[in-house]
């Protein structure tokens, strides 16, 4: 009589066998990063690539850089009808996850956003993913156009390991600048300023909480709003050097004494009340909304909120980034995801002319119209005074020429962004102190290091 | 001996309370999906009036239509294959005799309780290789794979309680064996075939986690992953996911309705039976 | 669902081993009744069986032991893969978070299976010859109807449910436990638990159903008899009824057991995990560190672990199932 226990044993000894059999195999995978294969010439000629289906892939999918992609793909294929765009957005979340297994596959997007930094593009460029934009850039000038800070965000070398190397392998569309976004209502309500120092914020939200009102809207379910709460934070107590050299391997710890410091601050309001109760259970939407209905006093937010806040707040609304401790403002910012040509694309041509179609000034005007970021402001942009849009640019300009822009904190290692998002939840929720949070981080950090 | 009322009335009691139970979650989807938008709250509420028209958006704005054919299509072609191909390699198991077949058959057993995980992420690495990855045949032969366990197994067993006496007289008067399998077995076997067909329409139309790792192509997504995307950007707008969610599961729960008994003595299996 | 593929396998094996003794005996008769006719049998017989078992082969059977050897070695993904010995099973062992998510599985296996089962054999006990009732295949239909919504929108459902102004925070505020109420899913606490409880969701049904089933197949006379000795309902079950059912019990635990240990679907799309790492399940960990973070190593070693222990569970419980089958 057969039990299922022989049955089991049984199978079991011919699956070992055959994972035996398999062990004495060859090793998985390829044998390292694809050889680039020369790369041809370059033109600008879009109508002589005959009948093109671009394949684009991008999370522009937030108020207004929803509405100025559909614009800028609308004009593209109007003055290029033999290009038909095939367009797949996805929120940032989604993208993040899908697009590694989309480059590797064997029909790839021709045009994609890559996230910087080492998890998304550095990974992609050591696999040979992406295609260098070195002769593009040339061809359509962008090494005049994008500042060369930018620029270097996009490149990385072309082994991939060190990021900020030499080789460009995309430009983005949109500059981006993660601040603070304040009620001008409830802050007149209270009788403050606005606050102009972490030390500000501090005693704004002190006094907000005193009087009933929810000082910062915090909504961290999908965990990537906790990268900017606490980069904000960082950036303000560490200043912009430090964390720069931090972010890029450079030099620091994450467990030096601004870090903790920024950490204990961020603990310290969780613990005071002074975020949205629950906050790893609110989606980043719904407290944006409670903060825009007039719930809370502040929203630690990046710009791709400009449209939703000021359609929603009007004038009421207003953006600041904070000083640091060197007396200029430090913010975590720089530009949106890199719009990259993958390198199995058979028109990279097409796919360039697109990419620059889609960031150059033209475009850039295209962008402001529909309440957006572009990341390289017109020198001659000054929009009405006491706007959303107004704060905005004016900020942005002082970040750059202060430059305060800090990289976001998960470009740091590959697997960054699931230790920081996890360790922030864990922060806000007081699972982890202050010191067991920067452990963490520099835990996966000095693994990184060590191995590069 | 009939049932006294006092009995009647607990076990009455009893399996509405647990009906209710399983009922209230599915209730309150139905209901969600036809509250206009900007009511919905995420809350179990009678809506103020029967907004159909989510359904419509769900189904333009989460592109559901290209979905639903995906899915469709391999659900029916994992059906079609499976069947086929168990039904041979049944019958073998059950009426033929050949070295070795003890062997295969506990190799078949084993696919049965693993997880996908275990097999997923080489096969993943496999198709890529052959650039199989991205297209509806990196969906349909990794399911009836799956199937093949469940479904040799079933059609073994049901082939082996057809009554030996005529597949004997058929072999007698001539008839090739795969004449005797398909006009003489098959056919007296059908609802036990359907009853496992309707089993893998209900596995292969629920699997997330395969398209989730092989499809990379908006337009090869199944209405499972169609769904997970469609929820990744719509957090929060409870309307819109619930008249979704009610897209992607009508299928099955119609099919299920239709055919309640099918389905409910297949996954309970022969234990009644015995 | 493919938890439910064990099902009729589990029982299946035992009516198996029933027949293979007629098998025998059928074979024996046939072989000395045509001789050269059996070779010739025997030969088409790998003919029918190949087509099979070459798909099951190439998709499931050799990916299986890759996956074992992708656990020997450190890969990305994307690149050249190194040796990495037992490096990998170690790190299941010690990593926090890995061990972690084997501990969350455990207690999913109390929600998934434990609960649902226990609560099945009571609900069993205090219900009396459900078959007779006719009104019992439209409980059957209902109780069942869980298990046939893909888990997607499965998950869909109770995030909504689960949500601040969801129907579980509706009812709490309704009796005035307002403020027990919080987004359950976001919440260290209770995130986990609020998983497992759609779990039981899923499987209260599926078990009431197989023991009211299996309940119908007693003699009524054994109850007669237990009843004619002043045996109470309690002893009634004991003796009765809870032995009559260990083949159920087999099945049904091994289902719900299988799936708990299996539950990616619903971690994926309610919670990724979270908040921090308190729902993450190895299903999970092998998927996201397989093809997010690039640790297709590590990921293999888990799945082979997660696999180990579903199999060693498997086994563990067919002990329950009665070795003679009537």
């Amino acid at each position: 009589m057969t039990s299922t226990r022989t049955v089991f044993v049984r199978g079991a000894a011919v699956a070992a066998l055959g994972a035996v059999f398999a062990l004495t195999a060859c090793a998985p995978g390829g044998s390292g990063p694809a050889t680039s294969a020369s790369l041809g010439p370059v033109s600008k000629d879009v109508a002589a690539a005959g009948d093109v289906t671009l394949t684009v892939w991008d999370q522009n999918t937030d108020g207004g850089i929803a509405d100025a992609q559909t614009q800028l793909n609308e004009a593209f294929m109007k003055q290029y009808p033999n290009v038909k765009i095939e367009r797949t957005a996805q929120s940032f979340a989604d993208l993040k996850t899908t697009l590694k297994l989309a480059l590797s596959s064997n029909t790839p997007p021709d045009v994609v956003q890559a996230n910087q930094g080492y998890p998304d593009m550095g990974a992609f460029v050591e696999a040979g993913m992406l295609r260098p934009m070195g002769d593009y850039a040339d061809l359509y000038d962008w090494n005049s156009y994008y500042p060369e800070g930018l620029l270097k965000q996009n490149s990385f070398s072309s082994d991939g390991k060190q990021w900020q190397g030499d080789t460009l392998y995309g430009v983005s569309q949109t500059g981006e600048l993660v601040g603070v976004y304040y009620s001008k209502k409830l802050l007149a309500q209270l009788g403050l300023a606005v606050p102009a120092t972490l030390a500000d914020l501090e005693s704004d939200m002190e006094k907000a909480k005193a009087a009933g009102i929810l000082p910062l809207a915090f909504g961290n379910l999908e965990k990537s709003p906790g990268i900017h709460l606490f980069g904000v934070t960082q950036a303000a107590a560490a200043g912009s050097t430090a964390v720069n050299d931090l972010v890029a391997g450079t030099s620091g710890a994450w467990t030096d004494a601004p870090t903790v410091e920024a950490a204990q601050d961020v603990a310290d309001w969780a613990s005071k009340g002074y975020l949205t109760a629950g906050a790893n259970g609110i989606s980043r939407d719904d407290a944006l909304t409670s903060f825009s209905s007039g719930g809370a006093l502040f929203d630690i937010n990046g710009t791709w909120q400009q449209q939703t806040l000021a359609t929603a707040m009007g004038d009421d609304v207003g953006f600041v980034a904070l000083d640091s401790t060197e007396g200029t403002p430090a913010t975590t910012g720089g530009q949106g995801l890199a719009w990259a040509i993958t390198s199995k694309s058979a028109h990279p041509d097409v796919a360039a002319a697109y990419i620059d179609f889609i960031t150059n000034a033209k475009a850039a005007q295209v962008l402001l119209d529909t309440g957006n970021l572009p990341t390289v402001l017109p020198a001659d942009y000054a929009p009405k005074d006491g706007t959303l849009a107004a704060d905005i640019a004016t900020q942005y300009r002082a970040v750059q020429g202060a430059n305060g822009l800090v990289p976001y904190l998960d470009y740091s290692t590959p697997t960054f962004y699931d230790t920081l998002t996890a360790a922030v939840q864990d922060l806000v929720a007081g699972k982890a102190t202050p010191e067991q949070f920067t452990e963490t981080l520099q835990a996966d950090y000095s693994t990184f290091q060590s191995s590069k | 001996m009939k049932l006294s009322l006092r009995e009647k009335i607990v076990n009455q009691v009893i399996l509405a309370m647990f009906a209710v139970f399983a009922i209230v979650p599915l209730l309150g989807v139905l209901l969600s999906s036809v509250t206009p938008s900007d009511e919905n709250t995420g809350g179990f509420a009678i809506p103020s009036r029967i907004a159909l028209e989510n359904y419509g958006e769900a189904w333009t704005r989460g592109n559901f239509g290209v979905y639903v054919v995906s899915s469709l299509i391999v659900t029916v072609s994992v059906v079609i294959l499976t069947v086929v191909l168990s039904v041979f390699a049944g019958f073998a198991f059950a009426r033929m005799n050949f070295i070795g077949s003890s062997v295969l058959f506990y190799v078949l057993l084993l696919g049965l309780t693993l997880p996908a995980e275990a097999f997923i992420i080489p096969l993943y690495f496999n198709m890529r290789s052959t650039g199989l990855t991205d297209s509806y045949w990196a969906l349909i032969l990794p399911q009836t794979a799956q199937s093949l366990a469940f479904a040799t197994f079933w059609m073994r067993n049901q082939f082996r309680s057809f009554p030996g006496d005529i597949l004997e007289a058929a072999r007698l008067d001539g008839a090739r064996d795969i004449r005797v399998l398909w006009q003489i077995v098959v056919p007296p076997t059908i609802a036990p075939i359907m009853t496992m067909a309707v089993l893998i329409t209900m596995w292969t139309w629920n699997e997330f986690l395969i398209p989730l790792v092989m499809i990379v192509s908006n337009n090869l997504r199944t209405a499972p992953l169609g769904l997970a995307f469609f929820q990744g950007q719509h957090v929060t707008d409870y309307s819109l996911l619930a008249a979704a969610g009610v897209m992607v599961a009508l299928p099955i729960a119609v099919l299920y309705f239709a055919l309640q008994k099918r389905f409910i003595s297949g996954m309970v299996g022969g234990i009644s039976q015995r | 669902m493919t938890t439910l593929l064990s099902v009729a396998p589990r029982e299946e094996t035992a009516t198996a081993t029933l027949t293979r003794g007629d098998d025998h005996a059928q074979t024996a008769r046939a072989r000395r009744a045509s001789g050269h006719r059996r070779a010739r049998r025997s030969r088409v017989a790998y003919l029918y069986v190949a087509p099979a078992f070459l798909v099951f082969a190439i998709f499931l059977g050799v990916p299986i032991a890759q996956t074992v050897q992708y656990s020997f070695y450190d890969w990305n993904g994307l690149g050249a893969a190194t040796w990495a010995g037992i490096d990998n099973y170690l790190r299941v062992f010690q990593d926090p978070q890995l061990r972690d998510s084997f501990g969350h599985a455990v207690v999913l296996m109390f929600f998934y299976a434990a609960l649902p089962v226990a609560i099945g054999l009571f609900l069993t006990a205090l219900i009396s010859r459900s078959h007779q009732m006719r009104s019992m295949s439209f409980y059957r239909t209902v109780l069942f109807l869980p298990q046939v919504i893909a888990s997607v929108v499965v998950a869909t459902i109770w995030v909504a449910i689960y949500s601040q102004n969801g129907l579980v925070n509706e009812v709490l505020r309704a009796v005035g436990l307002a403020d027990l109420a919080r987004v359950w899913l976001g919440d260290y606490d209770t995130a986990l638990f609020a998983i497992g409880l759609v779990g039981t969701w899923l499987n209260i049904g599926l078990c009431l159903v197989l023991f009211l089933s299996g309940v119908g197949n007693i003699p009524p006379e054994l109850f007669e008899a237990v009843r004619l000795d002043g045996a109470g309902r309690v002893r009634e079950f004991t003796a009765i009824t809870l032995p009559a059912l260990r083949g159920q019990i087999a099945v049904a635990l091994t289902l719900t057991v299988v799936s708990a240990l299996k539950t990616f679907d619903l971690v994926y799309i309610t919670t990724r995990g979270g908040p921090g790492n308190s729902t993450t399940v190895p299903a999970f960990e092998a998927y996201n560190r397989a093809f997010n973070t690039g640790q297709v190593g590590l990921a293999s070693a888990v799945a082979v672990v997660l696999t180990i222990v579903i199999v060693l569970l498997t086994i563990a419980i067919s002990r329950i199932e009665p070795k003679d089958v009537e």
